[in-house]
């Protein structure tokens, strides 16, 4: 079951092929931000390297976010016209859970909680919070969830809230993402936190790719029509607009 | 139509503003369908179109927009067979950034997963080609002018892909000027059709607005137009909103007609061609057509639907493109300031 992953929500723009035995081939770039540019040849490059034609694939797996409005829109568009093309159906999967899994994968104990930081850009950051199930890891799929199972909602916030929650949590906890990276400072000298490595600092497209693989066969694919952006964050420019037009719209008189 | 000895079939994705269009063409001039999903209602509030909020429409419908273009031309395919088109094509530039990612995705995505080419098509020589795709034997050269809520430029036109720049507005393109006024008056948005409609009904000699640079060679300005429109409501607040819109479209129209005339009559021009949205405006349709029967001069004026954004454009000229130059490479990304390409 051949599963094309599309990672783009962050700075990393990557793709990757799997199937049941794992990861095949993966092609990412990172901090160019120029997902448009490199995503398509890397479709190309992957699927070329593993000497497998697009028409074998059974599914994409697509990354929707929260994270980079454009970066995310340049994946979903991928995936949806892959899917549409191929006939095929698309497995979504959050950037903060592809954290969470990886995290997870990287050998957080049974029981253990992960936090998950995206930065959302403009002082603000996307995050969730995980648990990692028992008896599971990234190797070994559940259906459904692959290890990590997340708890409470997506949220967006100001560092310092999300510092002010998980300083109320009374039990430890690993972050990880560029988020957590970036505001390590005010998140990761809370008492209980520890600071995955910088290895985790974009949700890996590796691991996207095997969740991927595990939704698709526990039969967890939907249409590609159905895919959205997570934006969890009203549209920026739409505050500004209204800020700077309304008032000068109507004439006086 | 324009004959380029072959029938190939281009599947043309249009995402640069605030249209979401796909279209499937054959032969460079022969439209099989052309969809499009307008974002009007999604930006009216704001008088204008908000980039973030196209972006996000764009990549919400166009999936079943292709969907439909290649339906409404009878090519319905079960995956994983090929619909039988032979080239996808989608506008990269110019535009705005977040809106072309959308369509350029798509589009690179169409063609890998179908193993076809992939066309990246200049916008504006898309608005070029719409102008022609009704009509076979133009008289080369033809001078085009294309005017729309980005763009206001008086192009020589040797053949396709072979242009000359004549002029272009030095400040905002007519119609930005349309949806300024429009937004002053209180008129709502597009603002195109809504000064059009209040003009209906008024007198376009009610207010003496300048016709700038009338007589200074091919370059436009309308700026100065807005403004005058400004403080001549404040002067006279009792004067209606059907006589300021009248005088002011009359205004715009007497120098589109007057520059496109004389850029004509300097070329040596075979003919007149009018392109993009503020191209479907009757006035300037109607004026230009009539002067340029009393000079006896060929005028080539596309329905409104080739106006207006569209893919079918995208797709003529993309197979166009395809056969003169080949296709784009698969990392072409969005080049939002990109500019016709000019003869040297
Ligand atoms: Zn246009």
């Amino acid at each position: 079951m051949l599963v094309l992953a599309v990672e783009s929500a962050t700075e990393l723009a990557g793709v990757a092929l799997a199937d049941e035995v794992g990861v095949i081939a993966t092609a990412a770039t990172s901090r160019g931000r120029q997902h448009a540019e490199s995503i398509a040849p890397s479709v190309k490059f992957v699927c070329d390297r593993a000497g497998t034609p697009l028409r074998s694939l059974k599914g994409v797996c697509v990354d929707v976010g929260p994270g980079l409005f454009t970066g995310l829109r340049v994946g979903i568009a991928t995936a949806k016209a892959l899917a549409f093309a191929l006939g095929i159906p698309v497995v979504p999967t959050t950037s903060l859970e592809v954290l969470a899994q990886a995290l997870c994968g990287a050998g957080a104990a049974a029981g253990s909680l992960l936090v998950p930081v995206v930065d959302a850009k403009r002082g603000e950051v996307f995050s969730a919070c995980f648990r990692v199930a028992d008896d599971s890891h990234v190797g070994a799929v559940q259906v459904g969830h692959v290890g990590a199972v997340q708890v409470g909602e997506d949220l967006v916030s100001s560092p310092e809230d999300l510092a002010g929650s998980l300083s109320r949590l009374g039990e430890p906890f690993v972050l990880g993402g560029d988020g957590a990276m970036r505001y390590a400072e005010v998140l990761g000298k809370l008492p209980g936190a520890r600071l995955a490595s910088a290895a985790l600092t974009n949700p890996p497209v590796e691991v996207l790719a095997v969740i991927g693989v595990a939704r698709l066969g526990a039969g967890l694919g939907i249409d590609g029509a159905q895919i959205a952006p997570t934006y969890l964050r009203d549209a920026d420019a739409r505050i500004h607009w209204e800020q700077r037009l309304l008032p000068a719209s109507a004439r006086e008189r | 139509m324009i004959e380029w000895g072959a029938s190939g079939v281009t599947l043309g994705i249009e995402t640069s503003c605030d249209e979401t269009a796909a279209a499937v063409v054959i032969g460079g001039g022969d439209i099989r369908s052309s969809v499009v999903a307008s974002q009007v209602d999604v930006h009216a509030t704001f008088g204008g179109v908000v980039p973030e909020l196209a972006s996000r429409a764009h990549l919400e419908v166009l999936t079943v927009v292709v969907q439909r273009a290649l339906e409404e031309a009878g090519l319905t395919f079960q995956a994983p067979e090929v619909p039988a088109i032979d080239a996808v094509a989608a506008t990269v530039g110019p535009g705005l950034v977040g809106s072309l990612l959308v369509g350029v995705s798509e589009a690179k995505a169409l063609a890998l997963a179908w193993g076809l080419p992939f066309v990246g098509v200049n916008h504006l020589e898309g608005h070029l080609f719409a102008a022609l795709l009704d009509h076979r034997d133009l008289p080369w050269p033809l001078v085009v002018l294309l005017v729309s809520g980005g763009h206001t430029v008086l192009i020589s036109m040797e053949g396709p892909g072979r242009y000359r720049q004549l002029g272009q507005t030095l400040d905002d393109a007519a119609g930005e000027a349309f949806d300024k006024v429009a937004r002053f008056l209180g008129l709502g948005y597009p603002g195109g059709p809504a000064i059009e409609a209040a003009a209906a009904s008024g007198d376009p000699q009610a207010f003496a607005f300048p016709r700038a640079m009338l007589d200074e060679g091919l370059d436009l300005s309308f700026s100065g137009l807005k403004t005058a429109v400004v403080h001549a409501v404040r002067r006279s607040p009792e004067a209606s909103n059907a006589d300021v819109a009248a005088s002011f479209q009359q205004a715009v129209v007497d120098v589109l007609v007057a520059k496109a005339l004389r850029g004509a009559e300097d070329v040596g021009a075979g003919g007149l061609c009018l392109a993009g949205g503020v191209a479907a405006n009757e006035l300037l349709r109607a004026s230009l057509s009539a002067a340029c029967e009393e000079l006896r001069l060929p005028v080539y004026v596309p329905s409104l639907a080739m106006c207006t954004d569209n893919a079918a454009m995208v797709a003529a000229a993309g197979w166009f493109q395809l056969r003169q130059r080949g296709p784009s490479p698969l990392d072409t990304g969005a080049q939002p300031n990109l500019r016709l390409p000019l003869l040297p």
